[in-house]
């Protein structure tokens, strides 16, 4: 079943070029997409037009059959509540502790008197423990944010999204600014979510390899343009020069595991 | 090889030439104005000399004559009062148009008229509002509150702003992609990551209006310590009386520098 469908989206900054140029594709529940792409591609703006935090210049894009081009205030927030967002930069509230952070993901189901005094229901509560708990930072859950280190602090991000209770994940590279082992963490924890909550997962990675482990589906884009869209399996290293515009040798590449295997 | 050519560290060049200048007339005028003063017969030395005896006696001996003690920490209070009040008005004013001033929370075209109106709200200084607001109110403590507050919410307004604007934006769209409202985001994220610069800033602002309060207890007859300040310096002539005043605004000054400091500390461990 389609949880997501853009159709023909394109958006324009002001002026400038075309950053999206007429991008469609579809994305059933369930699934686990990539998107890599060169520096400046479009892979950001492409996440912010589907959760409206930009608007779009043309197209659109269908949530559970439903057009959500032009949406009410009201809409909106409940549209934002049933698509989590992960960032580079965590964005977390530091100052405030884990569990505060966790719960504002509850924000968008709130009344506005609630949300500002911070009034969290039980159940609510309940839910951040067990999502921390799964996550194994039940031992920071008082901590102070800026006291993580950013594994963690991803992995709060990460809760926060969760206890949204979303159908889709957003995540624009959740581990650019991670090292080796904390990323190979959040990736397991991003395969795990898709896998055990069926949750869909539609992530921004700068490093291919990561990708071709971890998605079922690389949609590579180029200028704002979709320049190919497929399996790990059958991606090559010729499609790849192609997404990043390069020359065969000029990137660094490691197919050594997949193709060994297929 | 050694190179024989000087090596120049600061080239000249327009703003240079401008700063020399500038510096050689400032001495040129200072000693020609030395020269040339009109000292009406009195010895420089002399004057020098009933400098330090009047220090001495403002500094060395304070001395309570005309009021008691007690009246003058009273008197003390009335102008911390004035400076404290001043500063709440103004800082509860401040917070609700700095929200609206902030370029991150609000429309641009308003965050313009604000913030122009709130930089022509401080170029006027505040001993000129408060006398603005006398016209109406009449020269005394409430013009004194009227245009304290004013400028204090003009200048807040602006600090306020900016310490918004210093937050990182990624936390305001973390938020506003889980579906929080404008009014949300303000409360969970903006306030709790700014409220330690709030509070400098109101610190900072208490200080200033603090000495504002001092001096228009002269100027506009505010009343409290500057009050009496000003008898006993132009009306009674006493400067042991005056010594014991200044001590007494220098305490209070200590006091709040250090309770500042530390608040501020265990805000931000
Ligand atoms: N707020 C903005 N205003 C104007 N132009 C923008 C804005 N954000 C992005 N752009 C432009 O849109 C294009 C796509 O940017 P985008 O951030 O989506 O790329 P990206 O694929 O995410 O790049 P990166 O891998 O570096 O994150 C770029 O040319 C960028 O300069
Ligand atoms: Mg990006």
């Amino acid at each position: 079943m389609p949880l997501l469908h853009i159709a023909q989206l394109s958006k324009r900054y002001g002026t400038d070029k075309y950053a999206l140029d007429g991008i469609e594709f579809t994305v059933d529940t369930g699934e686990f997409v990539a998107i890599i792409g060169p520096s400046g591609a479009g892979k950001s703006t492409l996440l912010r037009c589907i959760n409206h935090m930009i608007p779009m210049t043309s197209g659109d894009v269908f949530f559970n059959d439903t057009s959500t081009k032009a949406l009410p205030a009201h809409t909106l927030r409940t549209h934002r509540t049933q698509i989590g967002m992960i960032f580079q930069h965590y964005n977390l509230v530091n100052r405030l502790s884990v569990i505060e952070n966790v719960l504002h993901g509850r924000l968008g189901y709130k009344s506005t008197a609630a949300g500002v005094m911070g009034w969290y229901s039980t159940a609510e509560k309940q839910q951040a423990v067990e999502i921390l708990q799964s996550l194994g930072l039940s031992d920071h859950m008082y901590k102070r944010c800026d006291q993580l280190s950013g594994g963690q602090k991803q992995r709060v991000g990460i809760a926060r999204a969760l206890i949204q209770n979303p159908k889709l994940l957003l995540c624009d590279e959740p581990i650019a600014s991670l090292d080796p082992s904390a990323a190979k963490i959040i990736m397991d924890t991003l395969k795990d979510i898709n896998q055990r909550l069926g949750i869909t997962i539609i992530v921004n990675l700068h490093q291919v390899d990561v990708a071709m482990r971890y998605a079922q589906r690389i949609i590579g884009i180029n200028s704002g343009k979709i320049v190919c869209d497929a399996t790990p399996h059958d991606l090559t290293p010729t499609i790849i020069h192609q997404v990043y515009g390069s020359e065969a040798g000029e990137l660094i590449l490691d197919f050594g595991e997949q193709h060994a295997q297929a | 090889m050694q190179s024989t050519t000087k090596i120049i560290l600061r080239p000249w060049n327009a703003a240079t030439l401008i700063l020399r200048t500038t510096i050689i007339s400032l001495i040129v005028i200072t000693g020609y104005a030395f020269t040339t003063f009109n000292t009406r017969g009195v010895d420089f030395w002399a004057g020098v000399d009933m400098l330090g005896s009047n220090f001495q006696a403002l500094l060395l001996s304070p001395q309570l004559k005309n009021i008691t003690f007690v009246t003058m920490v009273h008197n003390l209070f009335i102008t911390i009062g004035l400076g404290f009040l001043t500063t709440i008005f103004g800082a509860a004013i401040a917070l609700g148009f700095a929200l609206l001033a902030a370029q991150n929370l609000a429309p641009r075209w308003l965050t313009v008229i604000i913030k122009g109106l709130t930089a022509f709200i401080r170029a006027v200084p505040t001993v000129l509002w408060v006398l603005i607001f006398a016209v109406s109110a009449g020269l005394g403590s409430v013009a004194a509150v009227l245009g304290m507050t004013f400028h204090s919410a003009g200048y807040l307004i602006k600090a306020y702003a900016e310490s918004f604007e210093e937050i990182d934006h990624g936390t305001i769209e973390a938020l506003k992609a889980s579906g929080a409202n404008w009014w949300q985001i303000v409360f969970q994220a903006v306030l709790p990551s700014s409220a330690t610069a709030l509070l400098s800033w109101t610190f900072l602002r208490f200080e200033i209006n603090f000495s504002t309060a001092i001096a228009m207890g002269a100027a506009a007859g505010a009343g409290g310590i500057g009050y009496d300040m000003f008898m006993a310096s132009g009306y009674y002539l006493n400067l042991h009386e005056m010594g014991a005043f200044t001590y007494a605004v220098l305490a209070f000054a200590i006091v709040l520098e250090a309770g500042a400091t530390r608040y501020k500390a265990s805000l931000s461990k």
